[in-house]
């Protein structure tokens, strides 16, 4: 395989919360707890391959969001790396693309202002061109180039996420980290737009980060798909084997509970608990609390991640006898 | 025997004195007791304020201008607003996307309950007490006793749903209208909370209108389906007749666009444009603009024709009929 064009290694970050008010008040008279730090992420490491899409999913706030500004450069992280080779001819390698297209772009621009500002600055387009070069962008990205006077709020949601895809084309980015990029349109609109992140890619070579809580989008989009539960990878590999025989029971839990078009009259028969918080995670393994195979292993020692020797890796004690076995050893969605 | 709820010809509009802007036009369905409606559509089709509108919730300048809402056969438009009062949350129920909306920021969830069983019935506190614990406990609130102490903010998204669905259900109402309410929460505690709906609603014979842009949700809970786009029912009928074979081709694009597990990484069929606004709509099916079927005779707004005896569709060319050269 050819070099990856971003190597992620150890990745992690911290918040510290720093509590309101009185709580502030009291931890200086020493009537509260220090102050609760939250691991938001934790030991990420991946590669990305050029024209690669890799899909990341977990629930509210298991740290995709986190993960995801950390790449884009938008966020330090407190440990890891991420390197990225030299690119030729790339200004800005690397691009975020968030879910509401609104709050991200400046209400007060015009779009072939939003689009054309940074490449101008950039030089990636002579002045003279630019406008010639937002057309092309604005027609690539299935806007129509007549548009380019509007503001953002003349624009429907669907509309408004091809300009902020355009707005990111415009300084030839190598890599979209795309936050929840679709899952604010209706489906009609999900799907062109899914399209057009497909056609950039086969076009442009495009490679993406493509972060999404719809699991759904993220089978059908991603090559590779990583995993996460409370700030660490739990699982990562090929599409076909975290879809088709998931080896990590969260994983398996998340699968099962999607309601799908060909599951009519289901019984779903979903995995107990809450999410527990980031700030008071369980001992050992994340997941033991509401796993139905955790075992006294499990409460007392986190699961390194693993390689299961088919391309993938997984953070579980039991993950052998997942993938060994056909059916769940519980319950899943039934049909009736 | 009468339906729970029929909606005849119902029209909600907003009128200013600039102008009238009519957000459902002649709408009809029913819903049996013990029958989960899925009402599905894309955002700004109507689904909501159908909801609203049953309830008789829209507030001015939208009110509904003509129809009929009929509860276990009586029309519910004409009466007082005491009347309806003693309606809502009794016989009709309503859970929203944001719990929110039901619970109150400032109070502890018991006493929530409590105002919410007063509002209907005479109770002592030991009997609010038992009622107020065993609610909890039939939605899957561990500790449901401590719980009457906690405030809302100190429960999770999913915690939060399961109180707002408790009140909803404490006087067992005979219609629960589930406007949206998995569509913020996390895939495994939406399965949680439709596995709760669903048992309950089954149980106790109740009729459920589920609201939902997710076809996929509304495939797995629904008996039957009604699609609206532009303020309009365009299709409805049992959920696998409507699934395996739309006649509009509007339910037929929606069908198409949502991934299936079978076709990674091919395109997604996509639906070609958006929905127009309400003052912006064509004459005749609003559907004609986006539609590949679309002919001159689509001019002229096709009404809501039976298909067969279990549904129908609002459609001059749908699928499975030859569209005339
Ligand atoms: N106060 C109002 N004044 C004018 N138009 C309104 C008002 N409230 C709602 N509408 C319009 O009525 C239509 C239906 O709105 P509704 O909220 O029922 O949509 P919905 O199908 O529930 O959408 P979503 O999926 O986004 O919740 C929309 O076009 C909306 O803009
Ligand atoms: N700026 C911040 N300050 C404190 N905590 C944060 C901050 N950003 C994120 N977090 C916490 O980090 C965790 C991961 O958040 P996030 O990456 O947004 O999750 P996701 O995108 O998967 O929903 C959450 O517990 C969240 O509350
Ligand atoms: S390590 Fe144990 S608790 Fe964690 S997912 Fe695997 S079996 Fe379940
Ligand atoms: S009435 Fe005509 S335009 Fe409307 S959906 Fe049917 S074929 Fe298409
Ligand atoms: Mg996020
Ligand atoms: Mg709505």
């Amino acid at each position: 395989m050819s070099d990856p064009v971003l190597s992620v290694r150890d990745l992690g970050r911290s918040f510290g919360s720093s509590g309101d008010l009185v709580t502030r008040g009291l931890r200086r008279i020493g009537l509260a707890p220090p102050p609760a730090v939250v691991q938001a992420v934790a030991d990420v490491s991946f590669d990305l391959h050029a024209g690669e899409v890799l899909g990341v999913v977990g629930e509210s706030g298991c740290g995709k969001s986190t993960l995801g500004r950390m790449v884009a450069g938008l966020l330090e992280p407190t440990t890891g790396t991420i390197h990225r080779p030299e690119m030729p001819g790339a200004a800005l390698p690397m691009q975020m693309i968030f879910q509401d297209p609104f709050s991200s772009l400046n209400p007060r621009k015009r779009v072939k202002s939003l689009i054309g500002e940074a490449p101008r600055v950039h030089r990636l387009a002579a002045p003279g061109e630019v406008e010639a070069y937002v057309s092309d962008l604005m027609e690539r990205c299935g806007i129509d180039p007549g548009y380019a006077d509007r503001f953002p709020h003349a624009f429907s949601g669907g509309q408004r996420q091809r300009v902020s895809i355009a707005r990111a084309l415009a300084v030839k980015p190598e890599i979209l980290v795309c936050d929840e990029a679709v899952s604010a349109l209706d489906v009609s609109i999900q799907a062109q737009i899914v399209n057009l992140f497909m056609d950039l890619r086969d076009e442009l070579g495009l490679t993406y980060l493509f972060i999404s809580h719809d699991l759904g989008v993220v089978e059908h989009i991603s090559d590779r798909v990583m995993v996460m539960y409370l700030g660490r990878v739990v699982e990562m590999g090929p599409v076909d084997r975290i879809f088709d025989t998931p080896a990590h029971p969260y994983t398996r839990a998340l699968i099962a509970g999607v309601p799908r078009l060909d599951r009519r009259r289901a019984v779903y028969a979903p995995i107990k608990g809450d999410i527990p918080s980031p700030l008071d995670p369980p001992s050992g393994c994340a997941f033991h609390p509401r796993c139905p195979m955790a075992t006294e292993l499990c409460r007392t020692e986190r699961p390194g991640l693993r390689d299961m020797g088919d391309g993938r890796q997984a953070a579980c004690h039991h993950a052998e006898t997942m993938t060994k076995e056909g059916e769940p050893p519980w319950p899943a969605t039934r049909t009736g | 025997m009468t339906p729970v709820l029929e909606l005849c010809g119902l029209q909600t509009s907003f009128v200013t004195p600039g102008a009238t802007i009519h957000a459902l036009r002649d709408l009809s369905l029913s819903v049996a007791r013990g029958e989960i409606l899925g009402l599905v559509g894309e955002s700004g089709s109507g689904k909501s304020l159908t909801g609203f509108s049953i309830n008789r919730l829209i507030s001015p300048p939208g009110r509904v201008t003509a129809g009929e809402v009929r509860l276990h056969g009586q029309d519910i438009l004409p009466l007082s607003e005491p009347e309806m009062r003693r309606l809502r949350g009794r016989k009709i129920a309503m859970i929203f996307q944001d719990p929110m909306m039901t619970l109150n920021p400032v109070l502890r969830i018991g006493t929530q309950i409590r105002d919410a069983l007063l509002a209907h019935e005479r109770l002592s506190d030991a009997e609010i007490r038992t009622r107020a614990i065993a609610a909890l406990d039939e939605v899957g609130i561990p500790a449901p006793e401590a719980r009457l102490r906690t405030y809302p903010h100190q429960l999770s998204g999913g915690m939060r749903q399961r109180v707002a669905i408790a009140i909803a259900l404490l006087h067992q109402p005979d219609l629960v209208i589930a406007d949206e309410p998995t569509t913020a929460l996390d895939v495994t505690i939406q399965g949680q909370i439709l596995a709760l709906v669903q048992g309950l609603c089954r149980d106790r014979g109740t009729a459920l209108i589920w609201i939902s842009h997710d076809l996929a949700v509304v495939a797995g809970l629904a008996d039957r389906i009604a699609v609206m786009y532009a303020g309009r029912i365009v299709e409805e009928g049992p959920v696998d007749d409507i699934l395996d074979a739309p006649a509009h081709p509007y339910t037929a694009g929606l069908i198409a666009s949502v991934p299936v597990p079978g076709q990674r990484g091919g395109r997604l069929q996509q639906i070609p444009g958006r929905m127009p606004a309400l003052t912006d709509l064509p004459p005749g099916c609003a559907f004609a603009p986006r539609c590949a079927r679309a002919t001159a005779a689509c001019g002229t707004m096709p009404p809501l024709t039976p298909v067969n005896e279990a549904r129908a569709v609002r459609c001059i060319h749908p699928l499975g009929q030859e569209v005339p050269a």
